[in-house]
């Protein structure tokens, strides 16, 4: 076989192969999407009876509202708080040199190299012994020991391909030190900060071991789909791990747009 | 130099990094309106030399005055002084015109005026209008060059600092650019330092050049005192191909050297010298038909010639020395590759200096 | 001279780090003392001020508690060993064939990190359970019955496969990404294999991406809770499931801190033994 057409080959194996794994990477998104237009209590497949009123009853449900209330609640304040220290994490982490630098960079590695059912029980155990009751409260601080590692890489990647002349050009140019910050670097980063505020979210909108162990009487989506998976089923189960799994696609295409569009604004004013 | 045109006076300036002393004890003066240019190879200490005069690095000892006044713990927003970045620095995230007025927005100067001056700016920097509301990122590579300086004199410095901005430019546009640049030197009057590894770009523009090596100048002078009389072999060796070779006082103006046999007829000693280099700049050697009336003159071998545009360049080996010999395209040497040839000097071409 | 210019005031980058690192003190550090504390308590104490004792270590070592310690770590290893396979061709592909494409098939395999991993598997349970979608669909259509696969020791690594997938998969392709094109081009143009430029150039190159991704799978499997307990039912019980009984229907403690300690010094010792060889600075900032 000459080489091209080997290349060829090898390279239609590799798209066959990764088109395979998406789908079974959305094979158990799909199957609940299915379960969850079910009318019957229980699931069997092939479906005998369609219908959306497992929805209804979903969306009707105080119980869910209060879930949902709490979930949004926990990931909205985790993403706020997270971003806000993850930004300055990260400008420590990859724009400036210092001693300990490297120390440092170990340190935000290790919350997430760290089993996530550990950091929760350790983090319950800590709270009992500083006497501090459950609650979403403590979720969110939870949530924070694993968020604002991951969100400090994810905006220090960012971080890495800026110049850091530009700040020193802002700052010979006569711009105080807030002046710098406000006029340069933070436009300048603000795709990373909009990533950063999309992980955060989401992943403490996700996020379960460390919900598990520390949100007390509070419960959030993930808690309540596990205890109905192991106790008692209903396809409000499907329903709202759809909800959940929608809700997620919305936020990131929405997040990702919003960065495009900050990137066209940006080229377009050369047109004018 | 009167001290009433100072306006920028090193004195004893040493920077050190752990024990490395980047910049070692320098001693200058710059006259206001000059242009001077601060030359040195990579690691001279040149770059941190000028981070120390913009504000942006601490000196470890030594003072910087500004026109007879202390500087040194003014950081760099509060100096009069502004720096083109070898990088440009330009803000990506706005167009030409917010590049430009950046200076003048952060002094709170109303947007009427910022746009006026930046129009005058862009004329005097032949840039033109319709790049006002351009994205910096999508101007070309002169075009980039041209709003960085516009940014920079937007601050009304007394004293513009350049990080090298040419070198990572072709060779044509920078020549034009650095012809430009002299231009703007004249046109505004203000000081402009400038630093560079290309002693060729120093010549084109400066009024002065001081040479840098190892954290000290070794040299200080105009282009022509610094080509004609460098004073030692570093500085003669930096402007490019030159002929260098170790040679000691034989007798009275007499030379020999170690590398190749026979005396030489010596120019003028400096005072004390007894041992040290003789420098011959290419374009001072001579092919000879007849070796019989020259002061100077060396047996070898042809070994290749280049073509250097309006010059030619011939590299001649003797023994194992090799000798570089420059003729203009006019006058260029006829023979084949691998002739034995002559070559000579005058004593009065040649250089003395020491290590 | 400084690599990243420094400002005329000292001290802007331990400025800040600190409320990051406050943070990690008083959120990370502590805990992770507070739980080694407890783990020297006596058996079913509430308090860190006890008699500190060995009894719960030794407890550990007479109990079968270690076996489900070897299961974890085994099913950790299994899990990194089909992931790496699996995921380097995808990686490959990400980086050299698929081009602008490559975007959106990131963006895919990006989008179920975000979905709670239990929420995933239950997926999962619905496919494969008795009448599911697969026996239900092979059963109605082909006339087959199977016994559902679902509670075996083999669903749960099946799960791990799953849920891990993106963390072998993004640190993969980084680390695929820094071979530049042109080192390949002249592995190939001086006489190399296909075969000899992998080995060569290719592997080494993008080794820094591809342990950390083994790292982090691994470390994320050693301590996976949900998969065995929804897909797996009880057919293993890994030792992240032992701890959390002893904290909660078990109330004792100190034994699940002596447990949770076992297991962080595994990890600990992988994770700075590994991390310790890497500058995150190339990885990460490509310069």
């Amino acid at each position: 076989m000459n080489p091209a057409r080997r290349r060829r080959a090898v390279h239609a194996l590799i798209t066959a192969w990764t088109l395979a794994v998406v789908v079974f990477i959305y094979l158990p998104g799909a199957t609940l999407a299915l379960a969850s237009l079910t009318s019957t209590r229980y699931f069997g497949f092939p479906i005998v009876k369609w219908g959306l009123d497992w929805w209804r009853k979903t969306f009707n449900s105080i119980e869910i509202h209060q879930l949902l209330e709490v979930s949004v609640k926990i990931a909205f304040i985790v993403m706020v708080v997270s971003v806000a220290i993850a930004f300055f994490g990260a400008l420590a982490f990859a724009r400036y040199d210092w001693r300990g630098r490297s120390i440092y960079q170990k340190l935000v590695l290790l919350p997430i190299f760290f089993p996530q059912s550990v950091l929760g029980l350790a983090l319950l155990l800590w709270f009992n012994t500083l006497g501090l009751d459950l609650s979403w409260k403590t979720a969110v601080f939870a949530h924070l020991i694993w968020v604002v590692p991951v969100a400090t890489l994810v905006i220090s990647i960012q971080v890495y391909s800026f110049d850091p002349t530009l700040e020193e050009a802002a700052f010979d140019l006569g711009a105080t030190r807030w002046q710098v910050l406000r006029e340069v670097t933070l436009p300048v980063l603000l795709p990373g900060i909009v990533s950063g505020c999309l992980f955060s979210f989401l992943l403490s909108w996700g996020n379960f071991p460390l919900s598990l162990f520390t949100t007390g009487a509070d419960s959030t989506v993930p808690e309540y789909l596990y205890a109905k998976m192991v106790v008692g089923y209903t396809p409000g189960v499907p329903v709202l791990g759809t909800v959940s799994t929608i809700g997620a696609v919305v936020i990131l295409l929405g997040g990702y747009g919003l960065i495009l569009m900050l990137r066209r604004s940006r080229d377009r004013r050369g047109t004018l | 130099m009167t001290s009433a045109s100072v306006i920028l006076e090193l004195r004893g300036i040493r920077k050190d990094f752990g024990a490395l002393a980047a910049v070692d004890g320098i001693d200058l003066a710059i006259a206001e309106g000059e242009f001077f240019t601060i030359v040195g190879p990579s690691g001279s200490g040149k770059t941190t030399l000028l981070r120390m005069l913009a504000g942006m690095e601490q000196p470890s000892s030594g003072d910087i005055l500004l026109r007879g006044r202390r500087i040194n713990d003014l950081p760099a927003n509060r100096r009069p002084t502004c720096m083109v970045f070898q990088s440009l620095a330009l803000f990506p995230h706005r167009t030409v015109g917010e590049n430009i007025e950046f200076s003048l927005k952060i002094r709170g100067v109303s947007k009427v005026e910022r746009r006026q001056r930046a129009h005058g700016l862009m004329r005097l920097l032949r840039l033109p209008e319709e790049l006002y509301g351009k994205n910096v990122t999508k101007c070309s590579g002169g075009e980039r060059q041209r709003v960085a300086l516009a940014r920079a004199l937007a601050y009304d410095p007394e004293i513009l600092f350049f990080d090298e901005p040419l070198s990572a430019i072709d060779y044509k546009l920078r020549k034009t650019l650095e012809k430009e640049l002299k231009d703007i030197h004249r046109e505004t009057g203000k000081t402009f330092v400038y630093i560079t590894h290309s002693l060729e770009e120093a010549m084109v523009m400066s009024d002065r050049i001081g040479v840098m090596r190892q954290g000290r100048l070794v040299q200080v002078g105009t282009p022509n005192e610094i080509y004609v009389t460098p004073n030692n072999k570093f500085v003669s060796e930096f402007i490019g191909d030159v002929n260098v070779f170790p040679v000691e006082v034989a007798g009275p103006g007499r030379l020999r050297s170690s590398a190749i046999a026979g005396e030489f007829t010596a120019p003028k000693l400096p005072s004390g010298f007894s041992k040290g280099h003789l420098v011959i700049r290419p374009e001072y050697l001579r092919f000879l038909a007849d070796p019989s009336g020259a002061e100077n003159s060396l047996k070898g071998r042809l070994y290749n010639e280049y073509a250097l545009g309006s010059r030619f360049q011939y590299q001649v080996r003797v023994g194992d020395q090799v000798f570089v010999v420059e003729k203009l395209r006019q006058q260029a040497y006829g023979g084949r590759l691998d002739d034995d040839v002559v070559i000579g000097w005058d004593a009065r071409d040649s250089i003395l200096v020491t290590d | 001279m400084a690599r990243r210019g420094s400002w005329a005031i000292p001290g802007p980058g331990p400025r800040a780090a600190l409320p990051l690192v406050l943070l990690l003190l008083v959120g990370f550090a502590a805990p992770l003392l507070a739980i080694l504390d407890y783990s020297f308590m006596p058996p079913r104490t509430f308090s860190l001020t006890g008699e500190p004792t060995l009894e719960n270590y030794v407890t550990i070592f007479q109990s079968t508690s270690y076996l489900s310690f070897l299961w974890s770590l085994a099913l950790a290893t299994v899990t990194v060993a089909v992931l790496a396979l699996t995921c380097y061709p995808i990686s490959y592909g990400l980086v050299r064939v698929f081009g602008r494409w490559a975007t959106v098939l990131t963006l895919l395999f990006t989008i179920p990190l975000f979905v709670s991993e239990n929420v995933r598997l239950y997926g999962w349970v619905l496919f494969f359970i008795k009448n599911g979608v697969l026996l239900g669909a092979l059963k109605t259509y082909l006339g087959i019955e199977f016994d559902s696969w679902l509670f075996t020791s083999s669903a749960t690594v099946f799960g791990m496969i799953y849920v891990y997938l993106p963390f072998m998969l993004f640190p993969m392709t980084l680390g695929i990404a820094m071979v530049p094109n042109e080192t390949r081009d002249a592995a190939f143009d001086l006489g190399a294999s296909r075969w000899q430029v992998f080995r060569e150039v290719e592997l080494p190159l993008s080794m820094p991406g591809i342990v950390i991704g083994f790292l982090l799978t691994f470390v994320l499997a050693v301590g996976a809770i949900a998969e065995a307990k929804v897909l797996g039912g009880q057919a293993i019980i890994p030792v992240t499931h032992d701890i959390e009984i002893a904290f909660t229907y078990a109330q004792n403690w100190p034994l699940g801190a002596a447990l949770s300690v076992l297991l962080m010094l595994v990890v600990g010792a992988l994770v700075l033994l590994v991390l310790r060889r890497f500058d995150l600075d190339t990885i990460l900032g490509r310069r």
